[in-house]
């Protein structure tokens, strides 16, 4: 029995030995089990293994996302503040950037000559600018008091969060409305 | 023989009472009992259900053939002759109409987390979802969004271990109990851990939140930040200070922005937001 085992041993200890076979069944003592000795084979060891994972892994497709999650207040808003975040400030900018360039291009951009091109414009026209920039900024503005109230730890939980998301979307319509009545 | 014809006398009496219920003979009183309309008898057919089918879709992605796009595949299935939940359809779909579809399930009650999976666009676990017995529409069964599929709703949560494994989910002191035997905790102490410790790490908010699904790899996710939270406010834990210094960069912790699907969608209603936003404010002040 001390004989299988360690000839066992030095199976398993040499790797690069690509066959080992036992012949001489007869050599062996009598009444001892023999062990029928596979080589370790390559595709087996934990090397290989995790070279196979590694493959598969790489052809893995991604499970889709945004395409087939349900339309909810919580993320819908959440990427409305983003966007209206992004729109008002670029906007903002564009407009500054406006002012400056200006001069350089020929536009006079002062008091008297942005009334008279407001009087100029018909109402619908009027309504429409003021409504377009209203909105954003306004949804911008109440979702924003909304989050820092989260950070507070305030109104954190499901039903809060939907009250308040109505709240705001409700806040909203209220402030464009006033915005573009002045 | 009187005995035989009584008898005979009383059964033409009763099948005639229960042949012609609303009609009482004028020389016979019928009697009307609710319970002797109600047995069954052996005329009687069993209540023959009209098949209720109701469509299927789930997604499916056949490692053996990698190079197919996965895909949307249709079952309809008879509702009368299935179990209310969504695991009793997927199970007697894979035993009836197709084996080779793929999914994991354990406990059928809600507890260990293996069956979570998005249903009809929310992740919940499929055993405690039961079935829309609207049969007009569709119910649409997708693995856990963004997540790397194995096979058909097996998603790979390796990455997701890792991560809880990275905010050493233990007991940590510097020093042993003051009596040297038990930690004592009040039971208001204990009380903070309610809404905590039930979680069963099945994914489901981790990978609700869009934040999670662009910033997989740094981005811990509120399943994870949730535990993490567990462990700073545990009152026999004496590492809190270290487990918050961790977060302490711009992406284990700071790719949250209260988005709360997390919250919304969590199958055992727990509140991994309301943890994250905790753990901010802590460490806000700190």
């Amino acid at each position: 029995m001390l004989a299988t085992r360690s000839i066992l041993k030095t199976v398993a200890q040499n790797h690069t030995a690509s066959k080992v076979v036992f012949k001489n069944i007869a050599a062996a003592p009598m009444g001892v089990r023999h062990f029928n000795v596979s080589p370790i084979s390559k595709a087996q060891s934990p090397d290989a293994e995790s070279e196979l994972l590694r493959q598969q892994r790489k052809v893995r497709p991604v499970s889709p996302h945004l395409t087939i999650y349900q339309p909810q207040l919580t993320w819908y808003m959440s990427g409305l503040h983003r966007v209206t975040g992004a729109a008002v400030g670029g906007a903002f900018y564009l407009a500054a950037m406006g002012y400056l360039a200006a001069p350089s291009l020929g536009i006079t951009v002062d008091t008297a000559s942005m009334v008279s091109a407001a009087a100029a414009a018909p109402v619908a026209a009027k309504v429409l600018a003021k409504v377009t920039v209203a909105t954003p900024f306004v949804f911008h503005c109440l979702n924003g008091i909304r989050h820092l109230a989260w950070d507070a730890t305030k109104f954190l939980n499901i039903k809060d969060v939907y009250k308040t998301g109505y709240a705001v979307i409700g806040g909203t319509v209220v402030g464009t409305l006033y915005l573009a009545s002045l | 023989m009187s005995f035989t014809l009584s008898a005979l006398k009383t059964a033409s009496l009763s099948t005639r009472t229960r042949l012609m219920p609303a009609v009482g003979s004028p020389l016979i009183r019928s009697l009307q009992t609710s319970s002797s309309n109600n047995m069954a008898t052996a005329t009687d057919q069993p209540l023959k259900k009209e098949p209720k089918y109701k469509t299927i879709e789930i997604y499916r992605w056949n490692p053996d053939t990698p190079t197919e796009k996965p895909r949307l595949e249709t079952y309809k299935l008879d509702l009368n002759t299935c179990g209310p939940m969504v695991l009793d359809a997927l199970i007697k779909i894979k035993n009836e109409q197709d084996p080779t579809l793929t999914f994991r399930r354990s406990c059928r009650e809600g507890i260990c987390g293996s069956c979570a999976m998005n249903i009809e666009g929310g992740n919940t676990l499929a055993c405690i979802s039961k079935i829309d017995r609207d049969i007009t529409k569709p119910l649409k069964i997708y693995p856990l969004p963004h997540m790397n599929i194995v096979k058909d709703l097996v998603p790979d949560l390796t990455h997701f271990y890792n991560q809880y494994k990275s905010i050493e989910p233990y007991l940590k002191q510097k020093q042993g109990p003051t009596d040297g035997k038990e930690n004592l905790q009040s039971i208001e102490d204990r009380k903070k851990l309610d809404g905590l410790y039930e979680c069963i790490l099945c994914a489901c908010c981790s990978t609700s939140c869009p934040s999670y699904w662009w910033n997989q790899e740094e981005y811990l996710g509120p399943a994870v930040l949730m535990q993490a939270y567990r462990w700073m406010i545990d009152s026999r834990d004496q590492f809190g200070v270290e487990r918050r210094d961790k977060l302490q960069n711009k992406m284990s912790l700071y790719r949250c922005h209260t988005i709360m699907n997390c919250s919304k969608t969590c199958p055992k209603g727990l509140a991994p937001g309301t943890a994250i936003a905790e753990i901010k404010l802590m460490m806000a002040k700190e």
